[in-house]
């Protein structure tokens, strides 16, 4: 076959239609797959599969050919040579965002900062130390469990010390129950299940130290109830604080109100005991109490997602298995050192902190439905700047847009989240549109030209 | 002449409903502004938006929805023995022990009844999964909301009347007290008054002086409510525009005259006759007149262009197809052109008329993301407007259908003219979809930061475009001939509907949720099919016959 011939069947309209149709086909598909599953789902097994990219591929040659057929060019090729060189900017712009552009999304606190984005990905970490307080990175592996999932057969590992860390499990879509285990180990925190109830809470839950120096808290608007070391002042709020003691057997508490900063109130209590911190007519009473334990899961598989659900990996080390959760760490001893190992997504640092001075909402009249929300940002280099939903900030070749916020249960504002990408295949996009714009409107107008030179109507 | 004499006419006609109050003595009570859902209305609106969560119907025994509510407040007991709340699912019908065969229920058959308590119980169960609710807990939750509107209605806490003097929250009737209370039972007095005198035939006179005394009071409370907060109180040339829009019915009006022009030329069409264009035009224009005043007053009404929702953007969609018809019929003078142009408009002005639970009507405030944006407008027209040349091509393509059916040969000469203008109003389609798809990507990377992002509704869009690509490059190859043209023209159409309609109603996932709903799959479905079936039987019929030519 000669050069020409090969050009001709390559570029043949019969190939184009069938590609088109395969386009169309697929990411149809697609659609489903993520109406069942999520965007995970379909963009791993669809939009982002070996098929998809074979597809495009004879896309873009089936593009090439044609126009290399039609050389030399005539004055009205110009429509179609534009119309189809645009189609191949667009492809090239998406080639080069998706294998050099950045789209992740951060989380600030009202008064706080952040310079970490968090990606997509998802990635394995180990830290160790031998002392408890060092740690250094051991190793750290970028992974797609959903795509390439361990089995038993197949296992994902990575070094540790004396047996190797195993992935042997994967689930997409858990639902996840927390359960505690007493564990003798001394490097342990304690653990600690207690309620707290007037005429109107019943709140019951746990509190789980990684460490005996670490201090534990559950949040629940009006009062916060720790579980570690106590200060020696407090800080104004209402706070308890239960300080695990030697014996193993006794809990000291101690209470700390919004009006002072003394300790307003002290004791000690046992497993089953009870006592009235002196606010709201509460009532604090300790269900549990583990001087030494360890968190693991519960799991419960679902064939498909629900806003609740999770992915979870299992883990095993020197025989005992073990579930973690996405952005959850776990913690391993040895005779000689401690092992943190961690599934979480990939982190990016921007390379300059944003910090949030002020946040605020606007709701429609009469309800508590959002109409706008926007962000007061502090950044180096910058200073003050307000992003809101449709007005984003540039900077250092990233954009930072409003994306959504975080809202305490008694719906005042508690943090922003902003989507922050990086896209250097965008103007090659919109170039590409442009081009393809203009050919598909010259094509009208070639087509009113001949038409009118053959004398008949269109 | 007679044309712009007409349009003059109609024009003015307008004007002066417009202006003038357009209410009965008596009913000055329907304008009252009330606080809900985001944005003050007229309590007419309110009001036929509670009745129809509740009864599912605007009107109840022929009686005004603003009766019916106000009298859910004022004496909730006579309500009990009234079958007033609609239940159609047959699971839940079963689950509450009900019979299955009625669809409205007494309010003591369905909240005395245990059943009720135990599957709100398990509705809040459902809900704390946060899975995807199914027809029947979405059932179970409108029964809820039933329970819930009456309920608050009963006690006056869900209609809000008198602005606060502080804060954006208006106070509800349960909240009044001192004078605004007065004044505000000076209305209830008077609307007791007058519904008993109608119930009881007292003389005319007598009626219409107790009826004028209701409108005094309520024009008094309105006084007083302004007075409180002016700022914050209704603006009176709003709430008017939208008593006006709620009695005038300008989309009815305007489906009316679309059926009139259809009928018109399809008798042209079928007895071949050359006179009679005119009447078709000047009812065309009539109608369109109308639904372009129509759009004028949603968009003044809500402050915002008229494509955020289902109903709207079919109101538009054949909005569009229209003017494609009449500018193709105007160029090729082919009558049927601007025939599957009236019957597009009159189909979609109907469904819209006649399905408010699938498409609601009512004028809802937008999401953040999509408020005060010059790109999400300029996306969204575009990419609905090329619908409704594909729309224009699918009534065409049946069209076609009917004379393959019909033979072929016998009808040459009108068969190349309907494949010609179906190939026009696809290439008048593609034309406005790429660009719209394009410009779609410009405002989601303006927004979010991402040019493509596989959402379901953007991706089923480039379906359609690759669809009908494909459509327009096999009519190069040769696979697509004449016949081919035609059915591609309503198979392709297919896409367009899972596009608009299916990506929201059944696929339901995405960003694009805010315009999601549910229900009218199984009609859907059935009309999909129907014309699959349709060409699927002349395909056969006409492949025998030319087997037997």
């Amino acid at each position: 076959m000669s050069f020409r011939s090969i050009i001709k069947s390559l570029a043949s309209i019969k190939l184009a239609v069938v590609v088109i149709a395969s386009i169309a086909t697929l990411t149809a598909i697609g659609t489903f797959v993520e109406a069942k599953y999520d965007a995970k789902m379909a963009e791993t097994f669809v939009y982002r599969s070996v098929w998809m990219f074979a597809v495009m591929i004879i896309f873009a040659i089936n593009l090439i050919a044609v126009m290399v057929d039609r050389w030399p060019w005539q004055k009205h090729h110009a429509s179609f040579v534009m119309a189809h060189i645009g189609i191949l900017l667009i492809l090239l712009g998406a080639l080069v965002t998706m294998s050099t552009g950045l789209d992740g999304s951060m989380r600030v606190g009202i008064g706080e900062e952040n310079r970490y984005i968090t990606l997509p990905g998802t990635q394995i970490i180990i830290y160790s130390s031998f002392d408890g307080s060092k740690f250094t990175k051991i190793f750290e592996s970028d992974v797609n469990f959903l795509k390439n999932p361990p089995t038993a057969e197949k296992p994902f590992t990575a070094p540790g010390e004396p047996t190797p860390f195993v992935f042997s499990d994967y689930k997409p879509y858990v639902l996840p129950q927390r359960k505690v285990i007493e564990d003798a180990n001394p490097l342990l925190g304690a653990a600690l299940r207690f309620q707290i109830r007037n005429d109107r809470v019943n709140v019951v839950e746990w509190l789980v130290q990684r460490n005996p120096q670490q201090v534990d808290t559950h949040d629940f608007g009006p009062a916060q109830i720790h579980l570690g070391p106590a200060p020696q002042v407090g800080r104004g709020a209402n706070e308890i604080y239960i300080t695990p003691q030697s014996d193993k057997k006794t809990l000291k508490y101690k209470v700390f109100t919004s009006k002072s900063l003394d300790v307003s109130k002290e004791g000690s209590i046992e497993e089953g005991g009870a006592f009235q911190p002196g606010w709201m007519g509460l009532e604090l009473k300790v269900l549990r109490f583990h001087p030494s334990a360890r968190e693991d899961w519960d799991i419960k598989e679902k064939e498909t997602p629900t806003p609740l659900t999770v992915e979870a990996i299992q883990v095993e080390f020197q025989g005992r298995k073990q579930w973690m959760l996405l952005n959850d760490t776990l913690k391993f001893f040895t005779d000689k050192a401690v092992f943190f190992v961690t599934y979480a997504n990939q982190r990016y640092d921007i390379g300059f902190p944003i910090r949030l001075k002020d946040f605020s909402v606007d709701r429609y009249q009469g309800t508590t439905r959002a109409s706008a929300y926007k962000s007061q940002v502090e950044i180096p280099g910058v200073g003050e700047h307000e992003i809101s939903m449709n007005e984003p900030l540039k900077h250092e070749g990233l954009t930072i847009y409003q994306s959504s916020f975080q809202e305490s249960p008694t719906g005042q504002p508690t943090a922003s989240i902003f989507s922050i990408n990086k896209d250097p295949g965008r103007w090659i996009k919109y170039l590409g549109s442009l081009v393809m714009s203009i050919g598909v409107i010259l094509l009208f107008y070639f087509k009113k030209r001949k038409s009118a030179k053959a004398g008949v109507r269109p | 002449m007679k044309k712009m004499t007409l349009f003059g006419v109609l024009c003015l006609s307008l004007l002066i409903s417009f202006g003038a109050q357009a209410l009965p003595v008596g009913e000055r009570l329907r304008a009252l502004p009330v606080q809900a859902d985001g944005r003050i209305k007229p309590f007419d609106t309110f009001a036929k938006e509670m009745l129809e969560i509740v009864y599912g119907k605007k009107t109840f025994e022929k009686r005004e929805a603003y009766e019916i509510i106000l009298t859910w407040m004022l004496s909730p007991q006579a309500w009990q023995n009234k079958e007033l709340f609609e239940v159609k699912n047959h699971d839940l019908l079963t689950a509450l022990k009900l019979d299955e065969k009625r669809r409205y229920f007494r309010g003591d058959e369905i909240f005395s009844n245990d059943r009720f308590t135990m599957l709100r119980q398990e509705l809040q169960e459902k809900r704390e999964s946060k899975e995807k609710l199914t027809p029947y807990y979405q059932a179970l939750q409108r029964l809820e909301n039933q329970f819930f509107v009456f309920t608050e209605m009963a006690t006056g806490r869900l209609m809000r009347v008198l602005p606060a003097s502080e804060g954006a929250n208006w106070l509800s009737v349960a909240q009044l007290e001192g004078e605004s209370q007065k004044k505000f039972m000076d209305i209830t007095t008077d609307f007791i008054a007058v519904i008993s005198a109608k119930a009881t035939a007292k003389p005319d006179s007598e009626t219409s002086e107790l009826s004028k005394h209701l409108d005094q009071s309520v024009i008094d409370f309105e006084a007083f409510a302004k007075a409180v907060n002016p700022a914050s109180y209704a603006n009176e040339d709003k709430i008017n525009a939208e008593m006006h829009y709620n009695l005038f019915h300008p989309f009815r009006w305007a489906s009316i005259f679309y059926i009139l022009t259809a009928v018109v030329l399809l008798f042209l069409w079928i007895t071949g006759r050359q006179n009679g264009m005119l009447l078709a035009w000047i009812l065309v224009g009539i109608g369109f007149a109308i639904h372009t005043y129509g759009f004028g007053l949603r968009v003044y009404l809500t402050e915002r262009p008229p494509v955020s929702n289902m109903y709207e953007t079919v109101v538009w969609v054949v909005f569009g197809s229209l003017i494609f018809s009449v500018i193709l019929e105007a160029i090729y003078k082919f009558k049927f052109i601007l025939l599957a142009g009236s019957i597009v408009a009159s189909i979609g002005m109907i469904v819209a008329d006649v399905a408010p639970a699938i498409l609601d009507p009512s004028l809802q405030p937008l999401e953040p993301v999509l408020r005060s944006n010059y790109w999400l407008v300029v996306h969204v027209m575009t990419i609905t407007i090329s619908y409704s040349a594909f729309f224009l091509a699918f009534t065409l393509g049946d069209i076609g259908l009917f004379y393959y059916l019909r033979g072929e040969e016998q009808h040459k000469e009108k068969i190349k003219p309907i494949v010609l203008s179906i190939y026009r109003a696809i290439q008048i389609g593609v034309v406005f979809l790429g660009p719209g798809i394009i410009l779609g990507g410009i405002w989601a990377d303006y927004s979010w930061g991402r040019f493509w992002g596989w959402d379901p509704k953007e991706t089923w869009a480039l379906i359609v475009l690759l669809g009908y690509i494909a459509v327009l490059h096999g009519r190069l190859t040769g696979w697509v001939r004449d016949f081919g043209m035609v059915v591609s023209g309503v198979l392709t159409f297919s896409l367009v509907i899972m596009a608009w309609y299916g990506v929201n109603f059944v696929l339901g996932a995405g960003l694009h949720s805010y315009g999601f709903g549910a229900g009218g799959v199984e009609y859907v479905g059935a009309f999909v099919l129907a014309h699959i079936l349709a060409i699927i039987y002349v395909t056969v019929i006409r492949s025998s016959r030319q087997k037997n030519a």
